[in-house]
């Protein structure tokens, strides 16, 4: 008698991502795209084969083709005729104009090579910063003789990105007073852009807040990269209007380049802290991270804290799942 | 031993229980790891795989023997066996032929498929994981660097989805017509000849081929219809995951939606 195998039945749908994809059917992918509002473009989809369209980044036009293909996996973009891919998740590529908090990996002649977490290393010149002593001066052969004492490896400067090379990466400078070496604080990264979590693009990127517990005022610092500097805020000793614009950089120069802290008040701490510990509950949670978010979000940081008797700074787990809930109102 | 040929000609089951056409179960993660580029997580059947993308970055440091001072981006693999990954615990050696090859493999593969000329002076490394073994190890570990580098929003061409074909035709019994097998097991691997397949999306193009088993010419071509088919149905699974993905991140707001629709783009 001969043995017969009946086709095994399809078993239970496991999970969403379980698959199901039976060996003779296939789902019709051939024509055109088929973007719809809550739908994606993935790596090879072909966006439309239309010539009218221009391409712009993550697309590609394959060799002897002319149809526009998807390089990436993110929504579509247009503007005017030009069609681009942006990404769900990438690194942080930088744009002229952006603050960006960074870190000084090298040191060379005339330049320092400045870690923006973009795919390149930016570059920080020489003439691209306040040079102590005064008004805006020519750089001299002493100054880079003693390069080191502005900006040595591993110190933390919050620049501008002045202007972009041909390569994608990004020159710096500091030359304003609200930029430079960042003392008396901690530093904290997120991701890169996209993803729903991270800082985003915001009309303000830096602010002073008054915080609870007699800790005085601190400072937030957005960068766009994704790099976060939260320190005690610093008031300037002298007025800048007594002062004069012009003679203002020569009375705070002299403090710039400092790599000293100053003494921090342990208050002033704990709240640095909880900042902190908010920005990345904001981040676990998927949430954006700019100014409105944040402040609210200490806000309700401190109420938490008042709950537990030894003001639990911690905002893991399920205390940032409530601090989320609340900021989102659901 | 394991795979007994006269019970495969019986009954068309194979030792799982699985037809010759029929893949294992495939199980996919993406974005597992919060603070890396990309990341992924893989199961093809008992095979287990873990990958982490870092990149596109530049070392402040390179390392001599790199050459990541060209106009496109360098890739690195490393590919770690985890010791208790397979049923006899291996210490392997830090330059193990086997596990160097793959890496060579993967990152060929990836070169022609990355858009790398995008990111001058700057690497892109790939760590995979090894966490259990069952076959298919190759196959496996470019699945998950695809979907890992998807994650790390890195440009390419196309999916590169891949998969192993087997033959059980022996020379002896002289059945040329019989069924290729897809997607082997270890068992069955260590029985058969069999080749691994990569595709490059849903075309027949093929991106990896690498057969290290003796295997008479005449079956090849069946082995690699039967493997590039197995592939196309990976791709499907690999687009699936990262549809989904995607449009979770669009519910939550995450990312914004597509702003025109494929037809009005047709006009």
């Amino acid at each position: 008698m001969p043995i017969t195998v009946l086709q095994p039945q399809p078993a239970a749908k496991r999970q969403a991502a379980a698959m199901s994809v039976d060996s003779d059917s296939d789902s019709d992918s051939g024509g055109g795209a088929e973007v719809h509002g809550e739908d994606i473009l993935t790596p090879g989809t072909v966006i439309t084969s239309n010539s009218q369209w221009m391409r712009g980044h993550g697309t590609y036009v394959q060799p002897g083709e002319t149809a526009i293909t998807s390089s990436l996996a993110g929504t579509l973009t247009k503007t005017n005729k030009l069609l681009s891919v942006r990404p769900l998740r990438a690194r942080y590529t930088p744009e002229i104009g952006d603050l960006v908090v960074g870190r000084i990996v090298e040191v060379q002649a005339k330049r320092w090579r400045v870690d923006v977490a973009a795919s390149q290393l930016a570059i920080l010149q020489i003439s691209a910063i306040n040079l102590p002593g005064g008004i805006l001066r020519k750089r001299t052969e002493t100054d880079e003789l003693q390069i080191r004492s502005f900006f040595a490896e591993g110190d933390l400067v919050v620049a501008e990105v002045q202007q972009l090379h041909q390569d994608g990466a990004a020159s710096l400078h500091t030359r304003s007073l609200k930029y430079g070496k960042l003392r008396n604080g901690v530093f904290v990264s997120v991701s890169g852009i996209g993803g729903g979590s991270g800082v985003v693009r915001a009309k303000r990127q830096v602010w002073t807040m008054d915080v609870a517990n007699a800790g005085g005022k601190v400072d937030v610092l957005l960068g766009v990269n994704g790099y976060i500097w939260i320190s005690k805020h610093i008031e300037s000793d002298t007025n800048a209007e007594a002062v004069g614009i012009n003679r203002m950089e020569e009375s705070v120069s002299s403090k710039v380049y400092s790599s000293q802290n100053d003494p921090l008040e342990l208050s002033t701490m704990r709240e640095i802290a909880r900042i902190r510990s908010v920005i990345l509950a904001l981040v676990e949670n998927r949430l954006k991270v700019d100014e409105d978010m944040v402040t609210k979000g200490y806000s309700e940081a401190v109420e938490l804290g008042r709950e537990s008797p030894d003001d639990d700074l911690y905002l893991g787990g399920e205390k940032g799942q409530r601090l989320a809930a609340a900021l989102t109102g659901h | 031993m394991p795979l007994d040929t006269s019970t495969y000609s019986l009954a068309l089951l194979r030792v799982d229980g699985r037809r010759w056409n029929e893949l294992r179960r495939l199980h996919a993660q993406i974005r597992t790891q919060d603070a890396a580029d990309g990341s992924s997580y893989l199961e093809m059947g008992h095979t287990k795989v873990m990958c982490i993308v870092t990149g596109p970055s530049e070392q402040q440091q390179q390392r001599r023997g790199q050459t990541s001072q060209r106009d496109a981006a360098a890739i690195n693999v490393n590919v770690v066996i985890a010791g208790f990954s397979s049923v006899d615990r291996k210490k392997s050696g830090r330059n193990d032929k086997r596990i160097q090859e793959i890496e060579v493999t993967i990152a060929n593969a990836l070169a022609s498929n990355l858009h790398t000329h995008l990111f001058p002076h700057s690497s892109i490394t790939i760590s995979l994981h090894v966490l259990s073994q069952d076959g298919s190890l190759l196959a496996a570990l470019l699945n998950a660097t695809t979907l890992a580098l998807i994650d790390a929003g890195i440009p390419m061409t196309d999916y590169i989805a891949a998969c192993t074909a087997g033959s059980t035709s022996t020379y002896a019994a002289g059945d040329d017509s019989a069924d290729p097998l897809l997607d082997l097991n270890n068992q069955e691997e260590q029985e058969l000849p069999f080749l691994t397949v990569a595709t490059l999306g849903d075309s027949d193009r093929i991106a990896v081929l690498v057969c290290e088993s003796r295997v008479q010419v005449t079956r090849l071509e069946g082995m690699l219809v039967v493997g590039v088919d197995g592939c196309k149905q990976v791709k499907q699974f690999l687009d699936q995951v990262v549809r989904e993905k995607g449009a979770e991140m669009v519910r939550e707001g995450a990312v914004e939606k597509s702003d025109a629709m494929g037809m009005v783009l047709d006009e």
